[in-house]
C-alpha cells in the first residue's frame, strides 16, 4: 500500500518526518517497507524552481514556425522570455513553469537556460507528461484561472511527495485506504484525525433512481449489501490535474474523470466502486446473481471469460455486465459518449471473490480488497463521496434517491475486557485511563460495566473478536518496548537432551573426529534413483512418497535411501576438484505406510568415503577409501555409543558383490557397508572408488550398552599369546575367531587378528592368519600351565573343525 | 685412591709402568672404538697386566705378594677408569648426535584430519543447548504431516494462502497430507500428549514451495513453546533477549514489533540490534540498526481450544526462527543457497 504523505496529511497531521512516522508505525504493527519519493525531486531546493506563471504575450519565433516566443509573468514583478513548442495556449493562460536548474522527474540533467534557434529561453512551460502526471500530453498543462501567479507549483498541486510503502497484514484490510491509514496513524501518534470525507452532494431533479433502474440481489450470502446512485448528464473528460496527481501517486494510471473518481474513492476509503453506462444496461435492470452455466463476459481488459455457477455476477436483462468485485464488462463500460452513470458500491463475500479471482486468474485492486473482507458500512459512505465528486468534476446531476439493499443491518459486537487480564498476559500494568484512551483513538467504544470494560468493535475492525484481540490492540499502541524482560519463574520441569538426542550427537562427533564432513541434502530427490542404483523392479525402496506439486522432477519424491543424495553431493564436489570428499548425513528416509496418512519416517546415519582420511602432507601419501575404511567407520559409529554389531555377506545390487556387508545389530538388520558398484558410480558420474554405509538410527541406538558396569582388569594380570594359523584362503576370519573363542573359554578373554599373509611359503589356496590371544581370570593370576592347556585345546579345535595347522 | 695406588705400585716397577701406560691411553682414547682398543691392549687376555698376573707363580718369591696384592688393585682401578671414560665419551657422542639431528621445525606436523559439522547443525545445537540450559526439552515430530496439525489446529483459516498448492508441498493422492511448513505441528502433538507445564523447543526440517535467491524449498526451524500458569509477554521478551545475547553477543538488544500470525495473539516480530554496525546503521540492516531474527507471540486461545487446555488457567508463548537466517547473520553469509550446495569449500570453513 503506497501512501503519499501529502494525501495522508489531508486527514492527519502528525508533525513527524516521514522517517519518524515510519518508525512509529513499524513499532505499532504497520510495517513500512521503504520510504520512496514520487514526482518532482525534492532535494536541493528543486521545488522552488517550479512556479505558476501567466503568459503575458505570445508571438511567433522569428526563425521557426512551430515555436512561440512568450513573455511569462512569474509574479513579484519578475517575467522571463520562454520559447515554447506547444500550440494549446494563448496569452492570459496560466502554466506550470520550470525555471533553469529545475530537475524534472526521470531526467538526468537539470533544465538550462538556452538559446533556441537564436532566441534566449529562460525556462520551460511544462506538459503533464513532463511533470509525471500522464504518459503523453498534447500540449502544456493549463492551470485554473484562480491559480496564484508566482506561487510554488507544489503548493497548488501534489506533484512531489514522500511515499510510505506499507505492508498491510491480512488481518488489517481497514488499512488498505488513505483514511484507514490516517486513522491508524492518529491512534498511534495521538494526532487529531479529520472527519471522514463523505459529505454528500445535493440531489436535483424530479425523477428518482427507482424510476430509472431496478436492482435485485438474488444471493445475499455472496452479496450482503448492494448500493447504487445515479448521476445524470455527466461529461466524460480528462480529470483535473490534482486528481490525476493523486491517481498517479497511488500507482494507477488516470483514465477519465468518471473512472478516476471511482478509483480515488477506493483509495481514499477502501471501498471498490464500479461505474456503469446506464444507457448500455439492457432493460435498465440489474440482478446480483450467480452466473448461469455457460455464460460468458468480455471484461474491460478485452478478454472473454467463461463463468461458472459458483461465480457471482451483476447481470442486466441480457446477461452478465460485471464479475462481482473483480472487473466490469466491456459492454457497459463508461465511454466518451456516456451521459448517465450508475455508480455501484457493494459488499461482496471475500472468500467468493477470492475463489472466482483465482479460478479466472484475474486479480484487480478491487478483488484484493474484497478478498480480505470489507466493512459493510463503507458502501453508502463511498457513494456519498463519489456522488459529490461526480457533481463537482463531471458537471452531472445527482438523481434523487438511492438504492441500498442490505439483508441484515450491521450490529456492532461487544467484547468484555476483564480487569487484570491485560497485565496477566502482557506482564506490565497499563493504567485504566490509558486503556480507554488507546481504544477510543482506534475507534472502539468503551463503557464500564460491573467492574469490567465493555468494548464495542467498529465495523471496520472485524479482526477484533475476543478479549485477547483487544489486549493486542492495547499492547501495540501502548508500546511493546515498555514491557520489561523477565524469565518464566517456578518452572517445575526438567530440560535437556534425551538419551537418543545425546547419542545422535555422539555419533556425529565420532564421524567428524575421524575426518568426515557433514552434509545436508534435500529430503526429496529425482524418481530415477532406483534405476541408477540398479534396484530390482520389485525392490520395496522403489515405493515412494511422491509430491503432488513438486517444483521440479529432480525434487519430486521423498527419498527412501540416503545413498542417492550422498552420491550426488559427492559427484558435485569431485567435479569441483575438491579433494578427499568423505561425507556423512544424519537425516530421515520416508516410506509409504499402508493405510496411514503419515508415512514411515526413519532416521538414518549415512556416509560416503572417496578419499584419504589421513590427509596429504610431506609425511603421508593419502590413499583412497576401501571396504575396510567403511567398516572401520561403522565400527567407530557403534563404538561411539558403546554398541555392537556383526556382519553378513550383503547382496545389495548397488554394492560390490564381494566387498559389501549387511550390518546386523541385536539380531536385526541395521544397514549396510560396502564399496559402491562401478556401474552405479558410472550412473552418478563418479570416476573414483567409493565406499558407503547406511545405518538405521533406531537399530544402532538399541545396540548401545546403556550403563557400563565395572570389570576388574587390574588385580590379576592377563597373559598374551600369539598364534599363526594356516587355513584355506577363503575361510572367514569370523569363523576362526569363533572356533578359538569356543575352545578357549573360559580363560580366553579376547582374540584379535593382527596379520594376514599369503605367499609361496604358505602354499597355494592357503593363508596365514596371525592372532593375538588374551587370557585372564578374574580370580587369580594364570600360570604358564593354565595358558598352555587353553592354547592346546584351541589348536586341537582349529585342526579338527577347520583343518587348520599352525604356521611353522 | 689412585694416588695411593701409584705410591704402592712403586714397589714393582714393571707393574707401575703397565699401569701408568694404561691410564694414559684410556685417558687419551677419543672415541668408543679407541677406548675398546685400549681395553683389549691393557685389560685383555693378552695384555701385559693379564700376563703378569697369570705369571705370579713363576715370579721370584719376594715379588709374588707385591704383584698379587697390587696387580689386582691396578686391574680394578683400570676397569673403573675405563667405565668412567666410556661414560664421558658416550655423553659427548650423544650430544654430538643430537646436535646433528636438526628437524625443520617449520614443516607441518603429521596430519590428523578432522571433518566438520554442517553449519546448520552447529547453529542448531547452539540454539538447542541454550534452551536446554533454561530447562527446555527438545521435541521432535513427523515431517510428512496432516493439514490438521500443520494448519487447522494452529488456527489457520480455510482459504489462507499458505494452505494452497502454490505455497505448500502436498503428497500425491493424499489431499490432506503435506510436508510440514513449520515445526509448529509438533507443538500441537506435544500439548495433546502432555498437560502443562510444557517447555519445549522443536528443531527440524521444514518445507515451503519456494526457490529463489532468498528461499530454498527446504530449510530448518527451531520453534519454542512455553505453556504454564502466569506466562506473560514479558517472559517472552526476557527469554528472547537472553537468547539474542547468547547467540550474537552480550551487547545486543532486541525490540518487538507487532505482527500477525494465526496461532499467536498478540503476535510480534523480533529484531536484534545489528551486530555488524552495532546499531548505527549499515547496508546489512538497511540502515535501520535492526535485523529481524524471529517471529513470536502469546499462544492464541483458539490453539489451546484444539488441545483441550483451559485458556483461563494457562497462558503461553511461542516463537520460531530460521536456523539458516541465524547462521547467516552470525557468520556473514550472504547466499542462503550455499547451505544446500554442500560444497566442501563452504562447509569446511566452519
Ligand atoms: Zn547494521
Amino acid at each position: 500500500m503506497k501512501v503519499p504523505v501529502s494525501w495522508l496529511k489531508e486527514f492527519v497531521d502528525t508533525g513527524l518526518s516521514a522517517e519518524k512516522l515510519a518508525e512509529r508505525l513499524a513499532l505499532t504493527g504497520t510495517e513500512v517497507e521503504r520510504i520512496s519519493h514520487a514526482g518532482l525531486p525534492a532535494d536541493g531546493g528543486n521545488l522552488d524552481r517550479f512556479v505558476i506563471g501567466q503568459v503575458k504575450s505570445r508571438a511567433p519565433h522569428p526563425d521557426a514556425d512551430r515555436l512561440s516566443l512568450c513573455e511569462v509573468d512569474l509574479g513579484g514583478g519578475r517575467s522571463e522570455q520562454i520559447v515554447c513548442g506547444a500550440k494549446n495556449f494563448q496569452a492570459g493562460d496560466k502554466a506550470a513553469v520550470c525555471l533553469p536548474g529545475g530537475m524534472l522527474p526521470g531526467r538526468p540533467e537539470p533544465l538550462r537556460a538556452a538559446k533556441i534557434r537564436g532566441v534566449e529561453s529562460h525556462g520551460m512551460m511544462c506538459s503533464e507528461a513532463e511533470l509525471g502526471l500522464s504518459g503523453e500530453s498534447a500540449g502544456i498543462m493549463i492551470l485554473p484561472e484562480d491559480a496564484p501567479v508566482g506561487a510554488r507549483l507544489v503548493d497548488h498541486l501534489p506533484l512531489s511527495d514522500d511515499v510510505l510503502e506499507l505492508e498491510i497484514t491480512p488481518n488489517r484490510p481497514d488499512c488498505l485506504s488513505m483514511y484507514g491509514v490516517a486513522r491508524e496513524v492518529a491512534a498511534v501518534t495521538g494526532a487529531p484525525l479529520a472527519p471522514e470525507p463523505v459529505a454528500d452532494a445535493a440531489p436535483r431533479g424530479d425523477d428518482t433512481i427507482g424510476e430509472l433502474v431496478s436492482v435485485s440481489v438474488a444471493d445475499e450470502r455472496l452479496c450482503p449489501r448492494y448500493g447504487a446512485r445515479l448521476i445524470a448528464g455527466v461529461s466524460v473528460a480528462e480529470s483535473p490535474a490534482w486528481l490525476k496527481a493523486r491517481i498517479t501517486a497511488a500507482g494507477m494510471r488516470p483514465v477519465n474523470n468518471v473512472v478516476d473518481i471511482t478509483n480515488y474513492v477506493m483509495w481514499t476509503l477502501g471501498q471498490p466502486m464500479h461505474a456503469f453506462d446506464l444507457a448500455r444496461i439492457a432493460g435498465r435492470q440489474l440482478a446480483v446473481r450467480r452466473a448461469a452455466r455457460g455464460e460468458k463476459i468480455i471484461t474491460i481488459d478485452g478478454s472473454e471469460r467463461r463463468l461458472t455457477p459458483d461465480m457471482l455476477v451483476i447481470a442486466d436483462a441480457e446477461g452478465p455486465v460485471a464479475i462481482a468485485g473483480i472487473m466490469g464488462g466491456e459492454a457497459s463500460e463508461v465511454s466518451a459518449a456516456t451521459t448517465d452513470i450508475l455508480l455501484e458500491a457493494a459488499n461482496f463475500n471475500g472468500r467468493s471473490v477470492m475463489e472466482t479471482s483465482m479460478a479466472l486468474g484475474l486479480r484487480s485492486e478491487s478483488s484484493t480488497r474484497f478478498e480480505k473482507g470489507l466493512d459493510q458500512e463503507l458502501a453508502p459512505k463511498a457513494l456519498a463521496m463519489a456522488a459529490r465528486l461526480m457533481v463537482e468534476i463531471t458537471g452531472g446531476r445527482l438523481v434523487p434517491g438511492e438504492i441500498d439493499i442490505q439483508a441484515r443491518p450491521f450490529m456492532p459486537a461487544a467484547v468484555r475486557l476483564r480487569p487484570g487480564r491485560v497485565e496477566a498476559l502482557l506482564g506490565i500494568r497499563v493504567p485504566d485511563e490509558e486503556i480507554k484512551s488507546i481504544l477510543t483513538r482506534l475507534g472502539f467504544g468503551v463503557r464500564e460495566k460491573e467492574g469490567e470494560l465493555l468494548v464495542t468493535i467498529p465495523s471496520y475492525r472485524a479482526d477484533v473478536e475476543r478479549e485477547v484481540d483487544v489486549i493486542e490492540e492495547i499492547a501495540r499502541v501502548f508500546g511493546l518496548g515498555l514491557i520489561p524482560p523477565t524469565l518464566p519463574s517456578d518452572m517445575r520441569v526438567l530440560g535437556g537432551l534425551s538419551p537418543e538426542q545425546q547419542a545422535r550427537r555422539s555419533v556425529a562427533r565420532a564421524l567428524v573426529e575421524r575426518g568426515l564432513t557433514e552434509v545436508i541434502s534435500y529430503s526429496f530427490i529425482a524418481p530415477d534413483f532406483g534405476d541408477r542404483l540398479r534396484l530390482d523392479a520389485d525392490d520395496g525402496r522403489r515405493e515412494v512418497v511422491a509430491l503432488a506439486n513438486p517444483l521440479s522432477v529432480e525434487q519430486s519424491v521423498m527419498r527412501t535411501m540416503m545413498l542417492p543424495s550422498l552420491l550426488t553431493t559427492l559427484a558435485a564436489n569431485l567435479s569441483l576438484q575438491n579433494q578427499d570428499v568423505n561425507i556423512f548425513e544424519l537425516g530421515r528416509i520416508y516410506r509409504p505406510a499402508a493405510g496411514e496418512d503419515l508415512c514411515d519416517e526413519r532416521r538414518l546415519i549415512a556416509g560416503c568415503l572417496s578419499g584419504s582420511l589421513q590427509g596429504h602432507s610431506w609425511m603421508t601419501g593419502g590413499g583412497t577409501a576401501g571396504f575396510f575404511t567403511g567398516k572401520g567407520m561403522v565400527e567407530a559409529i557403534f563404538a561411539s555409543i558403546a554398541g555392537d554389531f556383526t556382519v553378513e555377506r550383503a547382496s545389495e545390487p548397488f554394492l560390490h558383490p564381494g566387498k559389501s556387508a549387511a550390518i546386523v545389530a541385536g539380531g536385526r538388520q541395521a544397514g549396510y557397508v560396502g564399496e559402491v558398484h562401478p556401474l552405479v558410480l558410472e550412473a552418478f558420474d563418479i570416476d573414483t572408488p567409493v565406499v558407503a554405509f547406511e545405518i538405521l538410527e533406531q537399530e544402532l541406538l538399541a545396540s548401545g550398552a546403556g550403563i557400563i558396569v565395572f570389570e576388574d582388569l587390574i588385580t590379576y594380570p592377563a597373559s598374551f599369546q600369539d598364534l599363526a594359523v594356516v587355513v584355506e584362503v577363503d575361510r572367514p576370519a569370523d569363523e576362526i575367531i569363533g572356533v578359538i573363542s569356543d575352545a578357549g573359554a573360559p580363560l580366553l578373554k579376547s582374540v584379535r587378528v593382527f596379520d594376514i599373509f599369503t605367499g609361496e611359503q604358505i602354499g597355494a589356496g592357503k593363508k596365514s592368519v596371525a592372532l593375538s590371544l588374551e587370557f585372564r581370570s578374574p580370580e587369580r593370576t594364570l600360570t604358564d600351565e593354565d595358558v598352555a592347556a587353553a592354547r592346546a585345546s584351541i589348536v586341537t579345535a582349529l585342526a579338527e573343525k577347520l583343518g587348520a595347522s599352525l604356521r611353522a | 685412591m689412585n694416588d695411593d695406588l701409584k705410591e704402592q705400585l712403586k714397589a714393582h716397577a714393571g707393574l707401575a709402568a703397565l699401569y701408568e701406560q694404561a691410564v694414559a691411553e684410556i685417558g687419551q682414547a677419543a672415541t668408543s672404538a679407541e677406548l675398546e682398543e685400549a681395553r683389549v691392549r691393557h685389560l685383555g687376555r693378552k695384555s701385559g697386566l693379564s700376563q703378569l698376573l697369570r705369571s705370579i707363580p713363576e715370579l721370584p718369591a719376594e715379588e709374588r705378594p707385591v704383584v698379587g696384592k697390587y696387580g689386582n688393585r691396578a686391574r680394578t682401578a683400570l676397569e673403573q677408569a675405563l667405565a668412567a671414560r666410556k661414560h664421558e665419551l658416550e655423553a659427548g657422542e650423544l650430544t654430538r648426535r643430537l646436535a646433528a639431528e636438526q628437524a625443520d621445525i617449520t614443516l607441518p606436523g603429521e596430519p590428523f584430519p578432522r571433518g566438520h559439522l554442517h553449519l546448520i547443525t552447529q547453529t542448531q545445537w547452539e540454539i538447542e543447548d541454550f534452551f536446554a540450559g533454561l530447562g527446555y526439552r527438545i521435541a521432535e515430530g513427523p515431517e510428512v504431516e496432516t493439514s490438521y496439525y500443520n494448519f487447522t489446529a494452529l488456527n489457520t483459516p480455510e482459504g489462507h494462502p499458505a494452505r494452497s498448492l502454490h505455497d505448500t508441498f502436498f503428497i500425491q493422492d493424499k489431499p490432506d497430507v503435506l510436508l510440514r511448513t513449520h515445526t509448529s505441528p509438533v507443538q500441537i502433538r506435544v500439548m495433546e500428549k502432555e498437560d502443562p507445564p510444557v517447555y519445549v523447543i522443536i528443531p527440524g526440517r521444514v518445507y515451503r514451495r519456494d526457490s529463489d535467491a532468498t528461499h530454498t524449498p527446504m530449510f530448518h526451524q527451531v520453534e519454542g513453546l512455553a505453556v504454564d500458569e502466569h506466562i506473560t509477554m514479558a517472559d517472552l521478551k526476557g527469554t528472547l533477549e537472553a537468547f539474542a545475547k547468547h547467540m550474537f553477543g552480550a551487547g545486543r538488544e532486541i525490540r518487538l514489533r507487532p505482527h500477525y500470525f494465526p496461532f499467536t495473539e498478540p503476535s510480534v516480530e523480533v529484531d536484534v540490534s545489528c551486530m555488524i554496525c552495532g546499531g548505527a546503521g549499515c547496508r546489512s540492516c538497511k540502515h535501520s540498526g535492526w535485523l529481524e531474527i524471529l517471529g513470536a507471540g502469546m499462544v492464541d486461545p483458539n490453539v489451546f481450544g484444539f488441545v483441550d487446555y483451559e485458556p483461563d488457567e494457562v497462558t503461553g508463548f511461542a516463537f520460531g526462527m530460521g536456523v539458516e537466517r541465524i547462521a547467516m547473520l552470525k557468520h556473514g553469509i550472504t547466499d542462503l543457497r550455499m547451505f544446500y550446495d554442500n560444497d566442501m569449500r563452504f562447509i569446511n570453513q566452519f
